[in-house]
């Protein structure tokens, strides 16, 4: 018997909050992208745990699919980040101001 | 003989047919030789845009009633139909805007990643389940990072890329956890089973429900969620945020109401309130901000903030009469908005710089047919007469009214008073000729070679932004057909 299903939903509330904050204030473009992954990986755990707290399997293959989804997200983002280092932009997003929002 | 699902080719073709010309065009402009990639590609995706509007349209006629397809994660009904029309008419106009553009590399992937957001819009708006939905959404938003990020030369593309990649995935993740929270209220994925599930005042599933429309919101650049949109239409390519404003929007905006009305229902209260709520937010900020700007892509980067306010107050309204008003206003909206970037694409090309409200002076007179249909789209935006603009305003306040929204239709209003500052603007500024005080030095080589498709682009949009407002009864008649197969 393992813990309750809140106790994961915790963790995964805590690592969602997390990846918020990073994308919200850490500044390497690097940093951002791996707090971007963070918040894909805590609805993950939410989506497993809930999978097997209802006893069925959407969940779980929906995390699959995340996961595939998680991995493209972070082949175009390191490839971005590659083209503006080859660029010899400063990688730090609060200097990315030449359009200004 | 295994006991395989079985498969609605017909209700999936429209996407497939963007998929295979999305393949064609990859394989094309990486095996073929130089000279041939870049024309090849354009065609196949323009052909592929054309065969997706054509099937889709053999889908609306076909589909009355909808049908639940591939165990329930799609539907195929008019809603998702017509919206695959729409769409693939944006599609295609962006293709002969884009062929102007030239490009140093990359010009036969450009078309490739162009049908493959195509397709993955397609797929989205037919999507009936959480997953499907997540799926689409993701599918269209990584083609459109790369299509912003293409012009590698440019530092603001880059940025425009990346910043686009960093807000956009920031809006997935919201949604995506929302999901997860309605997938654990309810037990369901299904749009059609969280409704049966019958949970009404979970907190789960209110978050979720909350994350859900915050999510779609990022990707409708609708405020308080349209930070990134200014500065990646200013940055992408031309006819990349031609593409993107008209595409993006309608994508996101037709399945935001599938979802809330199909799924959520029972909590009608709550969510027509904060869409409206996020209505006013978005024709407030986009207004105000479009005020202040001098670049005409962010000009119209806001005004595009401020009709995703408008097209909200249609699905806060959710009414039949609402979700006609708002599929029948994505039509003109989708053509001035693609007609205005084509324009500006126009100039750009002509200057070699960004285009801004001082370099436009005298456009009307130098170049009296787009400057004519700058004009016609920019009065259109505005809504006035003789454009499809009014009548879309104008079936998105009666819906308003009807459901007795009438603060939303009072601050419609004063959006729409606000805004016809700046477009009058943009119109003045192409209107008044530059002081020939000093000679103004010429861009090497002479005036641009003439762009036909980038004319005839202009000249569909001109066509469609007119021809809505002469024809509406027959364009909301089919509205209205869409319309029907969504509960209300």
């Amino acid at each position: 018997m393992g813990p309750d299903v809140t106790w994961y939903l915790v963790v995964a509330a805590l690592l969602f909050s997390i990846g918020t904050l990073g994308v919200l204030l850490r500044r390497s473009p690097l940093i951002v992208l791996l707090s971007l992954e963070i918040m894909l990986n805590s609805a993950n755990l939410a989506l497993i745990s809930f999978s097997r707290l209802h006893g069925d399997h959407d969940g779980q293959i929906f995390a699959l699919a995340v996961m595939a989804v998680a991995a493209s997200e972070v082949v175009v983002g390191l490839g971005l980040i590659v083209a503006v280092a080859r660029r010899k932009l400063v990688l730090d997003v609060d200097r990315f101001r030449v359009l200004r929002g | 003989m295994i006991d395989a699902p079985k498969v609605d080719w017909l209700a999936l073709s429209p996407t497939l047919a963007l998929l295979a010309a999305a393949g064609v065009a990859l394989l094309a402009s990486v095996i073929g030789p130089a000279w041939f990639r870049r024309g090849f590609a354009a065609f196949v995706t323009f052909g592929g845009f054309v065969t997706a509007g054509v099937l889709a349209g053999f889908l609306f006629d076909r589909s009355p009633d909808a049908q639940p397809l591939l165990n329930e994660s799609m539907t195929r009904d008019r809603w998702a139909a017509l919206a695959a029309i729409v769409l693939a008419g944006a599609g295609a106009l962006s293709v002969l805007v884009s062929w102007g553009e030239t490009r140093r590399d990359h010009a036969g992937e450009y078309y490739a990643l162009l049908a493959a957001a195509g397709a993955g819009m397609v797929f989205f708006v037919g999507a009936s389940n959480l997953m499907t939905l997540f799926l689409g959404l993701e599918w269209f938003s990584l083609a459109l990072y790369i299509l912003c990020a293409l012009d590698t030369h440019r530092a603001t593309s880059l940025e425009a890329g990346l910043k686009y990649l960093i807000v956009g995935s920031f809006g997935s993740g919201i949604l995506l956890f929302g999901s997860a929270l309605v997938y654990g209220a309810t037990g369901e994925l299904g749009f059609a089973e969280i409704a049966a599930a019958g949970v009404t005042d979970d907190s789960l599933l209110l978050a979720g429900l909350a994350m859900i429309v915050a999510g779609l919101g990022f990707k409708a650049s609708a405020a308080p969620f349209h930070m990134w949109t200014p500065d990646v239409y200013q940055g992408a390519p031309t006819s990349v945020t031609a593409f993107m404003s008209a595409a993006t929007k309608v994508a996101a905006l037709v399945l935001t109401l599938r979802v809330l009305t199909v799924a959520f229902p029972e909590q009608e209260h709550l969510w027509t309130v904060a869409v409206a709520v996020i209505a006013i937010v978005s024709l407030a900020v986009g207004n105000i901000a479009a005020l202040v700007q001098r670049d005409v892509k962010r000009l119209l980067a806001y005004s595009s903030v401020s009709h995703a306010g408008f097209m909200l107050i249609a699905v806060a309204a959710n009414s039949p009469l609402g979700g006609r008003a708002l599929l029948y206003y994505l039509i003109p909206y989708s053509a001035m908005s693609i007609g205005s970037f084509a324009v500006v694409a126009a100039r750009e090309r002509e200057l070699g710089a960004p285009v801004t409200l001082d370099n436009l002076g005298g456009f009307l007179w130098e170049r009296p047919f787009l400057g004519a249909s700058m004009w016609v789209f920019l009065l259109g935006l505005m809504g006035m007469p003789l454009t499809g603009g009014l009548v879309g305003k104008f079936y998105v306040f009666s819906a308003a009214y009807e459901s007795g929204w009438w603060w939303l239709v009072v601050a419609g209003v004063i959006g729409t008073a606000i805004s016809l500052y700046y477009y009058l603007r943009v119109l003045l500024a192409m209107w008044t000729r530059p002081e020939p005080t000093a000679l103004r030095p010429v861009v090497a080589g002479g005036s641009p070679p003439r762009d036909p498709l980038l004319a005839s682009a202009v000249f569909a949009s001109f066509a469609v932004t007119i021809g809505s407002f002469f024809f509406v009864q027959p364009l909301i008649d089919l509205a209205r057909d869409a319309a029907d197969s969504l509960p209300f």
